[in-house]
């Protein structure tokens, strides 16, 4: 599989990035650890005529705790984040999320904005161009039927990053910068809902940061992933969890986090709900897990069928809620 | 597409090659400098066989521009060997037979060379982690996990 042409751009700084971002707008995309982007340019889903190499911008790596926060620059790689002792004591679903993503060599490049900003996926549509060329274009690609569901009128491709649900779970933002101006938002507001085309950023914007607040109190947090094979997959559904307690054993605030259920990840507000504000019994850990099934929005578009993984995000929401729940009460002894 | 000139560093050598920009450093290493044992099977991140170490650590090759990687230390199984003599790691692999086909090897070698570089006393449980990017169809892993615990201080502790 040999890459399209392309000219890559190794701008030395910040300002010289955005500034080239701006010039070839809509012609340039970022490589940062180019897990995804070689890949997709591999199979023909991408054929940028510029590459903008972030590999010569100072300072674009690494991780930093500062007054009630915890910033990690969009250039990190996932290892540095796994071995990072800061994260792991602070934000534990993070760790575990970036620990469960593929396998050591890809973690070793792969970048958590990379990862963040990845393309929602499909089996039909993640496949060389030979395969592709024997079937009709799809909403994805342009054309106006679905392969994965018979009359369906929208793409239901997934979003599988295991980063952005664990990060969206500790509230965590983004920051984005563009020439003369940079906004911050909260990651949940990076996607569009639209399986056609995931993620909402400018074609002149950089990510430069990820910003996790530290909450306060006593808190938990733990990640679920769901695959068949022990490594080198991507989520097939999975499920974080933060939750907050009092000295009681009570809950004071949760939130709970889809992935791979849909187009982007989902917030279960009904599942918080439940949990808050009482120390959860069997029950409500039941009805809180059973509440994620009213946002999954899954397909036959994986490599297990869409009824599984419906009934799997209970169960892995369970587990991840009942991790977080031992850890905080365990917490709470000491 | 104009062609550009790369200066990539590969077992200690400086190479300078004049090629075009969209090539990744698989094809550079095994196309332009017969660099042969890193291998292509997938090539699209899945399987480990193009696994080269960048800095000490392992990757893929398949997935990796080479332009990104200039003036980095790149290390291929061919530079493992002390001229005549194979690294440990290489000869614990013939002596625990964990090589059948071969394939899988030289990033399987890789890989078990750098864990132990960064980590000289791993568990089992860190071994099998090391190696969960690295696919072998032969021989159900069970003897690459021994050649590579064979050379863990742990065991000889
Ligand atoms: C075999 C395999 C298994 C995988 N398994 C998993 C898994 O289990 N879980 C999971 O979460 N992921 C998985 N992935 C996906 C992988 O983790 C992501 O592709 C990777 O994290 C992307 O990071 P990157 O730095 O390589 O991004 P790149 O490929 O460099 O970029 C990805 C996208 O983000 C854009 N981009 C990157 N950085 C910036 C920036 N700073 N500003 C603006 N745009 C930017 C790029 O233009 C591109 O569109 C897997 C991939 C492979 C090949
Ligand atoms: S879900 Fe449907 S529209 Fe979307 S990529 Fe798959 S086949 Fe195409
Ligand atoms: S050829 Fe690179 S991972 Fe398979
Ligand atoms: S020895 Fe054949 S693939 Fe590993």
């Amino acid at each position: 599989m040999r890459l399209p042409p392309f000219e890559v751009l190794e701008p030395a700084t910040l300002k010289n990035a955005l500034s080239m971002l701006e010039k070839h707008k809509g012609k340039v995309k970022v490589i940062a650890g180019g897990i995804e982007i070689v890949g997709l340019m591999k199979l023909g889903l991408s054929a940028p005529p510029y590459i903008l190499s972030l590999r010569k911008i100072k300072n674009l790596q690494g991780i930093k705790k500062n007054e009630g926060q915890v910033i990690i620059r969009s250039n990190t790689t996932l290892r540095e984040i796994i071995e990072s002792s800061l994260i792991n004591d602070l934000f534990k679903g993070i760790s575990q999320a970036a620990n469960l993503v593929a396998a050591p060599p890809i973690q070793n490049r792969a970048t958590i904005g990379g990862n963040i900003l990845q393309n929602s996926r499909c089996m039909y549509h993640n496949q060389s161009e030979l395969f592709r060329n024997g079937l009709k274009p799809c909403y994805k690609t342009g054309g106006d039927m679905c392969r994965a569901v018979k009359g369906g009128n929208r793409c239901f491709s997934v979003y599988q990053s295991d980063m952005a649900p664990a990060l969206i779970s500790f509230n965590a933002k983004a920051r984005l910068e563009k020439t003369g101006s940079s906004r911050t938002i909260l990651i949940s507001d990076l996607f569009t809902g639209k399986g056609e085309n995931p993620i909402s950023i400018g074609e002149n914007e950089l990510l430069t940061d990820i910003i996790i607040p530290i909450p306060k109190g006593q808190y938990s947090s733990a990640y679920e992933k769901l695959r068949i094979r022990k490594s080198l997959e991507y989520p097939l559904m999975s499920s974080a969890v933060f939750m907050s307690g009092n000295k009681n054993g009570e809950i004071i605030d949760a939130c709970i986090v889809l992935g791979a259920a849909g187009s982007y990840p989902k917030i279960i507000d009904r599942a918080s709900k439940v949990l808050k504000e009482k120390k959860p019994s069997d029950k409500d850990i039941e009805e809180a897990s059973r509440a994620a099934l009213q946002q999954v929005e899954v397909a036959d578009n994986l490599p297990v069928p869409a009824s599984y993984r419906r009934k799997m995000a209970i169960i892995y929401t369970k587990r991840a809620i009942q991790k977080a729940l031992k850890d905080l009460r365990k917490d709470r002894q000491l | 597409m104009k062609k550009i000139m790369l200066t990539l560093k590969i077992n200690g050598d400086k190479y300078e090659i004049i090629t075009y920009p969209n090539r990744t450093l698989l094809e550079i290493l095994r196309d332009d400098l017969l660099l042969t044992g890193t291998k292509e099977s997938c090539g699209e991140g899945a399987c480990g066989t193009c696994t080269v170490l960048l800095d000490g650590l392992p990757v893929r090759s398949c997935l990796l521009l080479a332009t990104e990687v200039k003036n980095k230390e790149i290390t291929t199984i061919e530079g493992l060997a002390k001229g005549e003599k194979l690294d440990p790691v290489q000869e614990s692999f013939i002596e625990h037979h964990a090589i059948q086909c071969g394939f899988c090897s030289p990033g399987m070698i890789l890989t078990a060379h750098s864990l132990l570089n960064h980590n000289p006393a791993p568990t089992e449980e860190e071994i099998r982690f090391a190696i969960s990017g690295n696919v072998c169809r032969c021989t159900g892993y069970a003897k690459i996990v021994e050649a590579i615990q064979a050379l863990s201080n742990r065991g000889r502790e």
